[in-house]
């Protein structure tokens, strides 16, 4: 069994791997990674992902339901961590399967693919907790400014993370973007990874927090026709039944992490497509209480004030 | 995992689980819920947003959730929902904050058709508790009826007794219920629930909206009730209210860190806001 395989059945146990073995992997991932288009052409049959969050076991249960890789073909459409309790081992088994299988799993980047966004929600304190020291999220952070902005699978369908932006109408707009850098705080990469669609615009909307770029139906549409592809497949947002059309099936929001953040209570989803590109949306729910690790022990009564 | 009561001392105090799938306690007349369940479905938090008038609600609602405290002889109900804290948001309704990114986007070249939306999408809430009275009816049925007694805050001399409150007096049961959530797109967190604690000498608890706007501001919203189990027909609730604010740039002024992740839990630098709001007041029934 190679080093690889041996991490890759290391990682599916939930261990982290060691500091010199991420530095490692995450230099044969670079490699992988900057070979990638902006927009990388996948092909089906695929299945479609979105976010995790760090939560674990419940991504484990998503590969139950979808088969493992490589026997499926997988397309992630970013947002491997912060929030849940295992950010390092979900975007390290991850990161190993790519390096192990680069043509039967791809990964996108999240707006929490970012040093800044890290820093605030969870992956930073978890990879300072797990290795006492900051290095693993610097090389994880240093990796996510080679992930790919986007996929097209068959030239039909277009899928992102967040939305779209008013600065891109063609997809070889998005090819010409030099992403290897952390997420602008504007600009099309940045829409490309945060903005949402919204029923009440037709065009764009501005969200009023003065930053955020919301796209209505219209704007759809006029993507969609311009560049001939059937729909756009997002994650970004939660949907309590784990996915959710909009504008007429002409947007789909995929969101693949069950019982958000431990408490939401919602039902997660993936996207399969097989050689026709036909559509399957597969449920599944949160992986139960005593699968998630050894249990916590009980708290202590809270005497807040 | 949950924090779970113990038999013995609940026994010892004569509370009575509530049974029948209902998470809670009969103590000392006062009957003690919690409920917690999913967040909304996409249909049935349409159905909100029509019911509010609004076609923007924070993505996280658990709006089957609540808590609810009764005194069971005079039928007077205390309880706590996302549903009634929404109105308060939305009659609010405060003008939207800019987060730090926004002066960028000033200079952004504008699509021609754009709208700027200029609802309060942090949900901030003057929401301190809902009120009602619960008489049982006289005949059969046991369904509950709404009745005419109207109760009603006013202002009080009395406090809070939070020394008191601080001695470790058993817990017999705890519980923290989330009404709504929502992570502001990634720019921070709007997050209202509500704690309640239940000792041998009486129930307390804290209604909690947090708001921090990543780089721009803090709100804290405290609502602290106190019952002291007594003999009384009318039970005497007392209420504190009180509102914290500061912004990044007047806490980084003082010399406390200004990177987000140091305000985690409000608990903890909740003494670095300044009050801009605090009054005490006692439930009364007329």
């Amino acid at each position: 069994m190679s080093d690889l395989d041996r991490q890759i059945e290391q990682l599916k146990r939930c261990e982290p791997l060691t500091e010199s073995e991420v530095k490692a992997l995450c230099l044969k991932a670079m490699e992988i990674l900057v070979e990638e288009s902006n927009v990388q052409r996948v092909d089906a049959p695929v299945t479609i992902c979105g976010d995790i969050h760090g939560q674990f076991y419940d991504m484990k249960e998503l590969f139950k339901v979808g088969g493992d890789c490589p026997k499926t073909n997988y397309l992630f459409l970013g947002d491997f961590v912060d929030r849940g309790f295992y950010s390092v081992e979900t975007f390290l088994l991850l990161l190993a399967l790519k390096v192990r299988y680069p043509d039967r799993i791809t990964l996108i980047r999240g707006n929490h693919e970012s040093r800044q966004i890290t820093q605030v929600y969870g992956f930073y304190d978890e990879c300072l907790r797990k290795y006492g020291s900051v290095n693993v999220w610097r090389y994880c952070t240093d990796i996510f400014d080679y992930l790919s902005l986007s996929a097209l699978i068959e030239n039909k369908v277009f899928c992102v993370h967040g939305g779209l932006s008013p600065a891109i109408s063609t997809l070889d707009q998005i090819r010409t973007i030099d992403r290897k850098q952390e997420v602008p705080h504007d600009g099309a990469m940045c829409d490309l990874l945060w903005s949402d669609p919204e029923d009440i615009v037709d065009g764009w909307g501005l969200s009023p927090r003065g930053a955020g770029f919301l796209f209505g139906g219209s704007v759809v549409s006029s993507f969609n026709h311009s560049n001939n592809i059937d729909y756009i497949c997002r994650a970004h947002q939660l949907v309590m039944e784990g996915y959710k059309w909009m504008f007429n099936n002409q947007i789909v929001t995929v969101w693949s992490a069950p019982n958000y953040c431990y408490r939401c209570g919602n039902i997660a989803a993936i996207l399969e497509l097989n050689e026709n590109l036909g559509r399957d949306f597969r449920v599944f729910e949160a992986a139960p209480e005593e699968s998630r690790g050894p249990p916590t022990k009980k708290p202590p009564p809270d005497y807040f004030l | 995992m949950e924090w779970e009561s113990d038999e013995t001392e609940l026994k010892a105090a004569g509370a009575e689980a509530l049974g029948g799938g209902r998470l809670g306690f009969l103590i000392r007349g006062w009957e003690i819920e919690s409920r917690k369940r999913s967040i909304l479905s996409s249909s049935l938090l349409q159905q909100w947003e029509e019911k509010l008038q609004t076609s923007h609600l924070p993505e996280m609602v658990f709006g089957e959730s609540c808590l609810a405290i009764k005194h069971v002889s005079s039928g007077i109900k205390v309880h706590f929902n996302a549903f009634d804290a929404l109105c308060g948001w939305k009659q609010e309704a405060l003008p939207p904050v800019e987060v730090p990114a926004a002066a960028q986007w000033k200079f952004r070249s504008k699509p021609t058709d754009q709208v700027i939306l200029d609802y309060d999408y942090t949900f901030t809430t003057p929401y301190c508790g809902s009120v009602s009275i619960e008489k049982m009816a006289e005949s059969g049925g046991g369904a509950p009826e709404e009745s005419s007694c109207n109760p009603h805050w006013v202002d009080c001399q009395e406090q809070i007794d939070m020394v008191a409150l601080a001695s470790k007096e058993p817990i017999l049961f705890y519980d923290e219920v989330i009404l709504y959530e929502d992570e502001l797109a990634d720019n921070g967190v709007s997050l209202l629930t509500v704690k309640v604690r239940v000792m041998p000498s009486g129930w307390f608890l804290l209604l909690r909206f947090w708001l921090r706007v990543d780089g721009v501001l803090m709100r804290l919203r405290d609502t602290r009730m106190h019952c002291t189990f007594g003999e009384s027909t009318e039970p005497i609730i007392l209420r504190e209210s009180c509102w914290r604010e500061a912004t990044f740039k007047a806490l980084s002024s003082k010399g406390y860190p200004t990177d987000s992740a140091a305000y985690n839990d409000p608990g903890v630098i909740s003494e670095r806001l300044p009050v801009v709001m605090r009054k005490t007041q006692k439930l009364i029934i007329t």
